[in-house]
């Protein structure tokens, strides 16, 4: 019954990246054609996202995910030297998820969330998600409708492409959420001691044997860290452990120690990423007016979002 | 966060100020003096590496405000029917058609930013180039975008978007950025010149020396313009001291920032207040 929720609460900021070929399989939305044409096309585009992906979650068993997860985790670890130093190409995480429903998303994994302290409980409480066990259709919060910045950790567990590139002294990664980008400082410096509290955060990275190790501090606490609404403070350490296990096959570690707003640090299960030689990140910005156009013609007929002005 | 927000206050409140204030003497020779610096002595090595972080002079062509004529005001030629209605619609921030209390930037409800307008603030970008592709990275917004070097010709007829598809090449010492697929919701600039789907818009960049890198646009826009608009070169500073900082345009930030500075200074758009849920 949760799947079915989700189903209607599900909305484009968190869609997931489909071929093209999968688009006459799936009914088109009817659209004035008074909307501009790239609207159009756009409102289309998540519409079928969404409506794929939460068709698909609701055919598939559970257990059919279970068994996809787990042969794409059995992956052999052929790791070579040779590529164990470059992350370099556009990766998009597997889709099997640990939450019944929900495709990938736990390179942040709930299973593993440690207890909240008092002002973590205030800030989940005060959460209104668009999916999950608090998602209260109408009265969703969520930082991103208001086309608020996304970043890490949120930003890294969306089942939207990324791109990592290496120069001497960074990488870089493009997220296509959003249009995001991030510096991670591979030039030896160490982390600024009292940096100010930023949407990404203040990255630096350097490589422990076949694993390039990225640290993070100054966020601020604008930000979830997932789409459940747990939350991020300015406290938060985030370390995020890359290793390239064989030429297509990424795998991600994400460690939250945020002694604010939980109890323990939050240490996930690797995430693997599968890299997509063919895929270019694509402009994905959000649009407060179509933001608000996507509330009112999809997310309210389908049950949520409310659209009352606060 | 609060440096950074200081900061952009700090410059915005400055561009505002000089613009509404049309303090144009000081500005315009604290600026002849860099534009002077303009040599010749390009060397070679140099000249098919752009990397860097750049900041544009301050001197302008608009009094009082700094810098941004990489679009340039002065060679605007005449609008279409079309443009001229999307001009007339605009109500800029800045200059002469601005009217206080009436401004309607896009930018206002932090849409996203783009070329050529984006060129055209007085904000550093960075420029990053590896095989095949060179990244230009904006202060302003936090705005990345490819130029793709790799050969590929421009598409045939590619989806709008707020950045457009961007191709470049050498011309010599010149790097010549092409760029189509741009949609007609962001301003050529930030005065409220129309940019429609037609826009083909071409940046010339060459480094000069090692501090100094010369940027020429020309915007080919026949749905707004009946001429190309063609831009002299506007020079950039390398900053090597510089890092690109992280400025995003905040909804609700843009909210306050208009009760709090834009509003007591009588030049006061509260559009973003209908978009706030």
């Amino acid at each position: 019954m949760k799947e079915i929720k989700e189903v209607k609460d599900k909305t484009t900021r968190d869609g997931l990246r489909l071929d093209d070929s999968s688009v006459p399989l799936l009914p088109s939305l009817p659209l004035p054609r008074s909307l501009p044409l790239l609207w159009r096309k756009v409102l289309r585009m998540r519409f079928v996202r969404a409506l794929a992906i939460w068709g698909t979650m609701l055919v598939l068993s559970p257990s059919v995910m279970a068994q996809t997860g787990k042969q794409l985790e059995t992956d052999t670890p052929a790791a070579s030297s040779a590529l164990s130093h470059d992350l370099s190409g556009v990766w998009m995480q597997y889709p099997d998820g640990s939450t019944p429903g929900v495709p990938g998303m736990n390179a942040i994994d709930q299973r593993f969330r440690p207890p909240f302290t008092p002002w973590g409980q205030a800030r989940f409480d005060a959460a209104r998600p668009m999916q999950g066990p608090t998602a209260v259709p109408g009265q969703e919060n969520a930082p991103t409708l208001h086309c608020d910045p996304d970043g890490p950790p949120r930003v890294l567990n969306l089942p939207n492409p990324f791109e990592i590139v290496q120069i001497p002294g960074r990488v870089f990664m493009f997220f296509e959420l959003g249009h995001v980008w991030r510096t991670i400082w591979t030039d030896g410096r160490p982390l600024p001691k009292d940096p100010d509290p930023t949407w990404q955060g203040y990255s630096v990275g350097k490589w422990e044997g076949d694993t390039f190790v990225v640290e993070t501090i100054g966020f601020n606490d604008k930000l979830w860290v997932d789409v459940y609404g747990s939350p991020r403070s300015d406290k938060m350490h985030l370390t995020e452990r890359y290793r390239r296990l064989n030429h297509d096959t990424l795998e991600m570690q994400i460690t939250m120690d945020d002694p604010k707003a939980y109890t323990k640090v939050w240490v996930n299960p690797p995430k693997l990423h599968k890299l997509e030689p063919t895929w270019e990140i694509a402009q994905w910005f959000c649009v407060i007016e179509e933001e608000n156009a996507y509330s009112e013609t999809i997310r309210k007929p389908a049950g949520g979002i409310s659209t009352a002005p606060k | 966060m609060k440096h950074r927000a200081c900061l952009s206050l700090k410059r915005t409140v400055a561009i505002l100020g000089a613009a509404l204030a049309l303090i144009s003497n000081g500005l315009a020779q604290t600026g002849k003096p860099s534009e002077a610096a303009k040599t010749q002595d390009a060397v070679a090595p140099l000249s098919h590496d752009l990397s860097g972080v750049w900041m544009q002079y301050p001197q302008g062509d608009v009094p009082g405000t700094p810098g941004m004529n990489t679009v340039n005001q002065r060679s605007r030629p005449p609008l279409t029917p079309w443009g001229q209605a999307r001009l007339d619609a605009a109500r800029p921030m800045v200059g002469p058609k601005a009217i206080a209390g009436e401004e309607n930037s896009p930018t206002l409800r932090c849409d996203p930013d783009g070329p050529p307008k984006i060129l055209n603030h007085p904000n550093p970008f960075e420029i990053v180039q590896i095989p095949g592709r060179m990244f230009m990275f904006f202060e302003e917004q936090h705005v990345w975008r490819t130029i793709w070097a790799d050969g590929r010709e421009l598409p045939k007829e590619p989806d709008p978007s707020y950045l457009g598809y961007s191709v470049g090449k050498w011309e010599g010492d010149t790097f010549v950025v092409e760029t189509i697929g741009l949609n007609d919701k962001v301003w050529a600039d930030a005065y409220g010149d129309p940019r429609s789907e037609q826009t083909h818009l071409t940046e010339r960049y060459r480094r000069l020396n090692h501090d100094t890198l010369e940027l020429q646009v020309t915007i080919d826009d026949p749905k707004s313009y009946t001429k190309p608009w063609v831009s002299p070169p506007k020079l950039h500073k390398l900053e090597s001291g510089w890092e690109i900082a992280e400025w995003f345009c905040v909804l609700n930030e843009d909210k306050a920032y208009d009760d709090a500075v834009r509003k007591p200074a009588g030049v006061a758009p509260s559009s973003s207040k209908k978009y706030w849920r």
